[in-house]
Formats: structure tokens, sequence, C-alpha cells
């Protein structure tokens, strides 16, 4: 009795489930599966689960109509070096944070947060005249120093503190006694320990940079420099319509990094989010 | 191995002073246990010894030197934490010899440490696992090994039983004290657990709200309290107090009338607290009469509550007492059972 009560509720949750993935999971397979049909099926009603004719040719347009594969490691090495950097940058700041008593700590630390509520729109002109004094428009540094600097590395911050926070402080006592300095303690027991608040910080960033949208189309003007979603909007006729079907496997092709790390990362993208006491 | 001094030392987070200026010597190879109940400042004195609390003000030394504001490293310590603090993401292996690396030991020297280590604490086939692939006493005595491995002129020990079940504590109790004997390193041991203290010491500080109450050997804090604290706190169940009156040689109170020979006949009415040890109470003796309120039968011995006019007292007996709730009985208190403490200074009165 008991048995047939939890299979029912099992299956009725299984059902709500699927329910719920539609809105998650069309997009997605409208998008894959209309970077292989003609364009005239692309909007028909109702649309088809499949396409009736697959014209893979879209795929090889993308990389002739825009410089695609030097755009795309624009982004990829974009979005590592930002990783990496807002790695280094939030570990310190949130162990000192965590860590490190300082007259006005807390203050400090409010501040930064604060940076958080500041919209990119915002500070988006004066960065622009900024980065244009220093000579870096049209360049891939403002895209690599405002994540680093900016709102993500303040959230990632924010993230390896509240994990350094939690960590218990007898370790650190125990390598003082043991004999190590505040650096190789962070170095040697607290960054070790905090592989899962890193994994989190560096999912978040890489999609964070592998997304931005608004630095590039502010700060790069040339096709040979853009990034992916900047180059996204590139696919057009010569009257501006878009070409629908070249733009969505350009689309795909973008996407794919993102689903794989996420595929690949998901079990440390969760465990980073439980440590840190955050909900997505 | 070394001495460790402490001479007035004071503690102060702000305004709030927290230790009242303490002094403590352990001698070379002494195993020290500082004891008191919870937030009366012992683990903080023991950070302090370690270098993790600063010191307000007063001296600390360990051998001949002042280390007041050395680094914990520098002190030449080894301190075994309540929770273990092993390294996580470390071997036992690493673990242990992490501190011979940070000082600059060559592997062949960290290896032989450790295996050293390893031996003495029967942890050979364990060096390759990590500490969550451990049990709790297995642990501990890993958190032992890396402090034994350095060699250090003191032990620390902050309440290193405190989350092991019964029957461990007290195998680990027996393991301390033999690695002590072994090793002969002076020792700072902090516990609230004063059957610990007992049965570890070759001396028992006891603390009090940031003071110390009263240094000395084991028995001699079990046998000649220095106050009232120390009495009730040192020996399990608690020493029974009674409110009375000393005169003429004899202790009374409602429902008891002892004799003292501690304090001679003739002498003026005086207002005292007697303080007697369960196990010294005796049934069928004389000067007290009381109802017995519960038996606990333990095996090895019998707890007995007794109503008193004013208040209750409890007796441990080794024999089965037949007794049962409602039954009157005459109790007795064997020789030198007596302790007489001044109700307003709370200090041992002969």
């Amino acid at each position: 009795m008991k048995t047939d009560m939890s299979i029912r509720m099992r299956t009725m949750l299984y059902g709500l489930m699927c329910v719920l993935l539609i809105p998650f999971v069309f997009p997605t397979w409208w998008m894959v599966t209309s970077s292989v049909k003609p364009i005239s099926d692309i909007f028909a009603f109702p649309p088809d689960l499949l396409p009736r004719t697959y014209d893979w040719s879209t795929y090889q347009r993308v990389f002739e109509l825009q410089p695609f594969a030097q755009q795309y490691w624009n982004s990829g090495y974009i979005a590592l070096l930002v990783t990496a950097g807002t790695m280094i940058v939030s570990s310190l700041a949130g162990y000192a944070f965590a860590r490190i008593r300082f007259p006005g700590a807390d203050a400090i630390f409010m501040v930064v947060l604060l940076g958080l509520l500041i919209p990119a729109e915002v500070t988006i002109v004066p960065l622009f005249q900024m980065f244009n004094q220093w000579g870096m428009i049209n360049t891939h540094w403002p895209l690599i120093l405002v994540p680093v600097f900016g709102a993500p590395s303040v959230f990632s911050t924010f993230i390896m503190r509240q994990f350094f926070i939690a960590l218990p402080i007898e370790l650190e006592e125990a390598a003082r006694v043991d004999g190590l300095g505040r650096f190789t303690i962070f170095r040697k027991i607290a960054l070790p320990l905090a592989k899962p608040a890193l994994s989190a910080v560096a999912i978040f960033t890489f999609l964070h940079s592998w997304n931005l949208f608004l630095e590039p189309i502010v700060f790069i003007s040339t096709p040979q420099m853009f990034t992916l979603p900047q180059a996204l909007t590139q696919f057009t006729d010569a009257y501006g319509g878009a070409m629908w079907n070249i733009q969505l496997a350009a689309a795909t092709l973008t996407a794919l990094p993102v689903l794989i790390v996420f595929i690949v990362a998901q079990k440390q993208f969760v465990e980073g989010l439980a440590h840190t006491g955050l909900k997505g | 191995m070394a001495n460790v001094t402490l001479s007035q030392i004071k503690k102060q987070y702000g305004n709030t002073p927290v230790i009242h200026g303490v002094d403590i010597e352990a001698a070379d190879g002494e195993f020290v246990v500082l004891v008191g109940p919870s937030g009366c400042g012992k683990s903080t004195l023991l950070r302090m010894i370690a270098g993790l609390e600063t010191i307000s003000s007063g001296t600390l030394k360990i051998g001949d030197r002042i280390v007041n504001d050395l680094d914990p490293k520098d002190r030449d310590i080894a301190m075994v934490f309540q929770n273990y603090a092993l390294y996580p993401h470390m071997t036992v292996e690493t673990n242990m010899g992490f501190s011979l690396e940070h000082r600059g030991g060559t592997k062949t020297e960290i290896a032989e440490r450790v295996k050293w280590a390893a031996e003495i604490l029967d942890l050979s086939n364990l060096l390759k696992r990590y500490p969550r692939q451990l049990s709790g006493g297995q642990r501990q005595r890993v958190a032992m090994g890396r402090a034994i491995v350095r060699d250090p002129q003191v032990f620390l020990f902050d309440e290193p039983l405190s989350n092991l079940d019964a029957k461990l504590r007290v195998a680990m109790r027996a393991e301390i004290k033999n690695l002590h004997r072994k090793l002969k390193t002076t020792t700072i041991y902090v516990t609230h657990d004063q059957v610990e203290a007992m049965t570890m010491a070759d001396k028992i500080v006891v603390m009090n709200a940031g003071e110390v109450s009263q240094v000395g050997a084991p028995l001699d804090l079990y046998d000649r309290p220095a106050n009232r604290f120390v009495a009730g706190f040192i020996g399990s169940p608690s020493m029974n107090f009674i409110d009375g009156v000393v005169e003429n040689g004899r202790f009374t109170a409602p429902g008891i009338d002892l004799e003292t020979p501690s304090f001679t006949a003739g002498e003026t009415s005086r207002q005292l607290i007697c303080g007697i040890r369960p196990e010294h109470l005796v049934i069928g003796g004389e000067g007290i009469s009381a109802e017995v309120s519960l038996v606990e039968p333990m095996g090895s011995e019998t707890q007995v509550t007794f109503s008193l006019p004013e208040g209750t007292i409890v007796g441990v007996f080794r024999d089965r007492i037949a007794a049962k709730p409602g039954d009157i009985l005459t109790l007795g208190v064997q020789t030198d059972g007596c302790h007489f403490f001044d109700p307003l200074t709370d200090l041992r009165v002969e």
C-alpha cells in the first residue's frame, strides 16, 4: 500500500518536473533544430519538433560571413583570463574580509557589496571615457579588466568570503603553530580547501564573461576583435534583416561550450553554492 | 623540554578583563592540568601560552625565554585542538610531517620522524589515509602524532577528549598519560572534566572566573580544598554543603549535630559551612538524621539522596542499600570527613 503510494507520488513528481522543464528545454531545442531548417520552416506554426529537411550548410556560412573562428578564440581566451583573474582577486579579497581584522573592514566590505547594486549601464559611459584616455578602446583590455575588478568579482568575493568564514579557524591556528605565515596558510590550507567555492566562482565567471554583451558593443568596433555575443548580431542580409537559420547556427555554436561546462561541472556548481550558503 | 612560567598574566577584551593576573609554574616534564567550568578562562590561557591570543600584561616564559611577543611557530610548542584540526586535504602522513616540512626538514628526516611517531601511536597502517577515513579515536591519535613528531619543548592540549565517547575517552586518557611517561615533555592540558584532571595530572590548576582558585597535586585538592569552589568542583558527586554553627567542638544545623575534632571545645559560636563528600557519609553513624528521598543503585555503588530540614545531601555507599524513599536513617561522617568554609569569604577554615 505504502509502496503504491510512493510510486504514485514519484510518478506525479516526475510528471510535474517534465512540465516545468518545457520552458527551459524548448527554446534550446528550437534553436538547435532551427539552425538546420530552411528559413521558411523556422516560423511555421505549429512548429515542427524535428526539421523536415536538414540544411547543414548554415554552419559553413557562419564561418564564411564572419571571422567566427577568431571571434570564438577572442571569447575563449578572454573568458579564461577573466576566470583566472577573478579567482585570484576574489579568493584573496574574500580571505582578507573573512580572516584579517583591519580597521573599517566591515564598512569597506559594505562599500564593495554596493558595487553589486549599480547596473552596468550606469557606469559604462565613465568606463568608456576612462579606457579611451588609457588608449584601450577597441582592445580586449576593458573586457578583461571590468569583470575582474567589477561586479562579477564582487559577487565572487562574497562567495569566497562566506566560504572562508565557515572554514574552521582551528585549521589555520594549527597551521600557525606548525610554523606557517599568513600567506602560506592561505595558499596551503585555506585555498586547497576552498575548491568547491572556487569551482562555483570559476563557472559563474566564465559564463558571465562568455555571455558579456553590453561591454563588447561599447568598447569593440572591428569584427576581428568581436566576441561571440556581439558577433551574433552581425548575421544579417544586405537590408539588415536577420538571417535566422545562420544566426541560430552561430548561437548553437556559441552555446555549446557553456552547455559542456555546465554538464561537466554541474556537481561542483551545486556544491559550491551549497557550501557558501547561497541559493541560486 | 622546558618549564613554563606564567607571572601575573592578564587578558582583556576591550575593557572586559577575562584573566585577572594568573601565576602558574609548570616544571620541566610536568603534566599540568587546567581545569574549571566553561567560561573560566582556561582555554584562553592555553591559547595565550600557544601564542594564538595576545597577552594584555604579565610575563610568559618558556624555558629561559620570555615569549610574550613571539609567534606560535617560534615558541617551540605543539598543540592538540579540541576538534583535532587535521588538514582534511592531506593524508595522515602529510599531516604529521607538515610542520617539519615547513621548518626545513629533509625528506629522510621527516619520513623517519613520522615513522617514529606513527609507531608510538600505532598509526603505521593508517599513514596513507585521509582524516575523513578515520574514526574519532584515530583522528585524536593523528593529532597527537602531529604534535610529537616535532619534539617540541611543550605540549598543549585543549580539551582533546571532549569529542570522544565515554569508553574511548578512558582509553585515550591512558594513552596520553603513557605518551607523557615515554616522552617526558612538559604538558599543559585543559579540560572541564575533573575526572580527567584527577587521573592525568601531576599538578592541577583549578580556575574560576579568570582566576586561579587553587594549585596542587590531585589528592591534595581533593583532601584539602582551599575554598568552597574547589571543594565543590573536585569530586563527583559534588561535596555536600551545610550551613550551621560550630560551638564547643560540635557542628550543629537543623537535623545535624556532629563532633568536630578540628575545633577545640570552648570555642565561641561561629557560623560556618560544613562540606562533606558523599563518599564520606556512613550509614548507621551518629550526627545526622535524614529521610531517604531517592535511591539510585549504580551496581558498584549506591547513590542515595537524603532530605534534611533545610535542603538535601547526597551519599555514596559501596554497599547495596536496602532503604527506600521515606525511611529515616542516621548517618555519620568518616574521620576527617568534614571540611569547613567561611560563609563570607568561602575560604577553608582549619
